[in-house]
């Protein structure tokens, strides 16, 4: 009876919320559980010895720092990619449009091949930096750069559309103020794009501790140096070691949806002040 | 302040918004910028801010050359037609910004600004909605935080784009009204635009009509309604009959009357509005036409009447007032005598009715 009475003006709340949990279960929730269910066979002191091993902490360190530190580049040079895409008119504005979407298209090895090539010490850039002191390729500096490439894109993507609804009145209202540039941008863009830009950031971070393809070209693979923990996961997988790929994989996602997470919560809380 | 506008041209690809555009504003009045879409009214205003930059010409605020200062140090309000408020800031900050943007040795302490800034949201009427954001207000309260806003830097000049397009009706009304009264107290220099003729009737010290780039006629808008300059701004002001006739010797003739008209020879055309169209059923001859009814609309404080001139098939358009109704009773289908009470004649042009809003 009571039933009747709580119509909603939008039905099918509880049809479309089953279909979404019975979706991400399939999709993404039942192999994710996979992996807590192989590491289950682990004892517990043997889970903590596998994850805590020196050669697998380095690979934290170099994931989480890295990819924390080439969404943070993406998060500068993508608010000035897209802003030039977004606010100025140019030949040829399309085609550099369409270019920042090729990390996204392009296969990873393909990239990780590309890059590998052009800062070794015999390519392009490499043979041109490399005597300046500065080494890219089998370097953590080549790790950050392939996860950056991998980045720019998201950043690009989620700032662009607000950037294209926040009109020019807010920028002439601010001048005809007496607002400087500077100010302007301070003020009034960059508040008005922090939530779309921390979300890029967030999507850019998320991306590039996944990594994996491009990475293992560019860095050389050195142990404690230029390993990623993707590649460490792999390494234990190709010994047959599931249980203790599961092991690092566990502490991967728990620690990456913590952050994700988190931004989101900031996010929310941002939206709600 | 003055403000001067010399020679002003703007185009914007093929369109030409400005054609050299000449216009002095006195000080302390309230000018209304009107004119069609196109009319080139808003671009003007923009280039008087600074917001835009002419092709050619000057900009001289009390007699200085201004045309190369930045919007920003113009010390220009711009009150915008979709208010342009800042959508992360409270109606307080919004209206502070101004003030906290201004560099550091001219910057007013902290509590001159809260001072300050309460002051003009109670000019507003708005010192209660100080802390909301401008998405929880409506749309005429988000106008009158704009205009509190560009007044917090004591500006010389206050340009106001459209600020009523965006509201609806009645809003719209008492927010003239009230501009009107803001403006007979703080006596800036204001400039409006508008395309709304009843708006700038009301409101306005002075009209500037523009059309096509080019100002059309200056003047009170007593002067500009009682005497328009030419067809175009006789057809913008209200709606309106055409008569034709022809120019001899640089007089017209219509309906046992004689104008002169500013050209020698050629086509003119009589102008007169519907209120001012005589109807009888007595009168004939000197003057009156046949005209036959075809449609009366008698809802609203006048009653309109749709007629058909019987020797060229014309139509004429009247209005009655609901008194002069009741007494004459006029129905569909009647014969009866038409007579304008009072015309204008203009040389026939390029310029009359071909345009449209």
């Amino acid at each position: 009876m009571s039933s009747s009475q709580k119509s909603n003006v939008l039905p099918g709340f509880g049809l479309s919320l089953g279909f979404t949990i019975f979706y991400l279960s399939l999709v993404v929730l039942i192999p994710l559980s996979a992996v807590f269910i192989k590491t289950a066979t682990l004892s517990w002191a043997e889970f903590w010895e596998t994850v805590t091993t020196p050669r697998v902490i380095q690979s934290y360190k170099l994931s989480f720092g890295a990819s924390a530190l080439s969404a943070l580049i993406n998060g500068l040079f993508g608010f000035i990619v897209s802003w030039v895409l977004v606010r100025y008119r140019f030949p040829g504005k399309k085609i550099i449009d369409a270019i920042v979407d090729l990390p996204f298209a392009l296969p990873t090895a393909v990239a990780g091949i590309a890059l590998t090539a052009v800062y070794s010490k015999n390519g392009w850039i490499g043979s041109l930096i490399e005597p300046l002191g500065i080494k890219v390729a089998f370097t953590r500096l080549g790790v950050l750069l392939a996860l950056t490439f991998i980045g720019l894109p998201f950043v690009v993507r989620t700032i662009q559309p607000v950037l294209e609804d926040l009109e020019i009145e807010f920028e002439e209202a601010a001048a005809s103020l007496g607002a400087s540039r500077w100010q302007t941008i301070r003020k009034i863009i960059f508040p008005a794009v922090f939530p779309a830009l921390l979300t890029g950031v967030a999507m850019s971070f998320a991306r590039a501790l996944g990594e994996y393809g491009s990475v293992v070209f560019i860095s050389g693979n050195m142990p404690m140096k230029t390993e990623i923990t993707p590649l460490l996961i792999i390494t234990k997988l190709e010994q047959y070691d599931t249980a203790g790929a599961t092991a690092i994989a566990v502490v991967m996602l728990v620690s990456s949806f913590s952050l994700l997470l988190l931004i989101n919560l900031l996010q929310a809380w941002r939206a709600r002040r | 302040m003055s403000i001067e506008a010399k020679n002003i041209s703007k185009t914007f690809g093929s369109f030409t918004a400005l054609n050299d555009v000449s216009i002095q504003f006195p000080s302390g009045k309230l000018v209304a910028l009107l004119g069609p879409s196109g009319s080139g009214k808003t671009t003007l205003l923009r280039i008087i801010a600074g917001l835009e930059v002419a092709d050619k010409g000057s900009v001289y605020f009390e007699g200085e050359h201004a045309t190369e200062r930045s919007a920003k140090d113009r010390r220009v309000g711009f009150v915008f037609q979709h208010y342009a408020l800042f959508r992360h800031m409270s109606v307080f900050e919004n209206v502070a910004f101004g003030l906290n943007v201004k560099p550091r040795e001219t910057r007013p302490s902290k509590e001159e600004i809260h001072e300050r800034v309460m002051k003009l949201l109670k000019l507003v009427q708005l010192d209660w909605l100080a802390d909301r954001r401008p998405s929880q207000l409506s749309g005429g309260q988000r106008q009158r935080v704009a205009l509190a806003r560009a007044l917090a830097v004591e500006p010389k000049v206050l340009l106001l784009d459209e600020p009523f397009g965006a509201l609806d009706a009645k809003v719209r009304k008492e927010l003239r009204r009230w501009l009107r009264r803001l403006h007979d107290e703080i006596h800036v220099t204001s400039i409006f635009v508008t395309h709304d003729v009843d708006e700038a009737l009301e409101v306005a010290d002075e009209i500037v009509v523009m059309n096509a780039g080019r100002i059309e006629q200056i003047g009170t808008p007593d002067r500009v309604y009682e005497h328009p300059a030419n067809s175009f701004v006789y057809h913008f002001l209200g709606n309106v009959n055409l008569f034709h006739t022809r120019i001899h010797d640089g007089q017209a003739h219509f309906a046992n009357q004689t104008f002169d008209v500013q050209a020698d020879s050629g086509a003119a055309l009589v102008h007169a509005r519907p209120h001012d169209i005589e109807l009888s059923r007595e009168e004939t001859g000197g003057g009156w036409m046949r005209a036959c009814i075809r449609y009366v609309h008698a809802i609203g404080p006048l009653v309109r009447i749709e007629l058909i001139q019987a020797d060229n098939q014309q139509i004429i358009e009247a209005e009655l007032s609901r008194e002069r109704y009741a007494e004459q009773r006029f129905a569909t289908g009647e014969m009866v005598s038409v007579r304008p009470r009072q015309v204008k004649v203009f040389p026939a042009g390029p310029a009359a009715g071909d345009y449209s809003i």
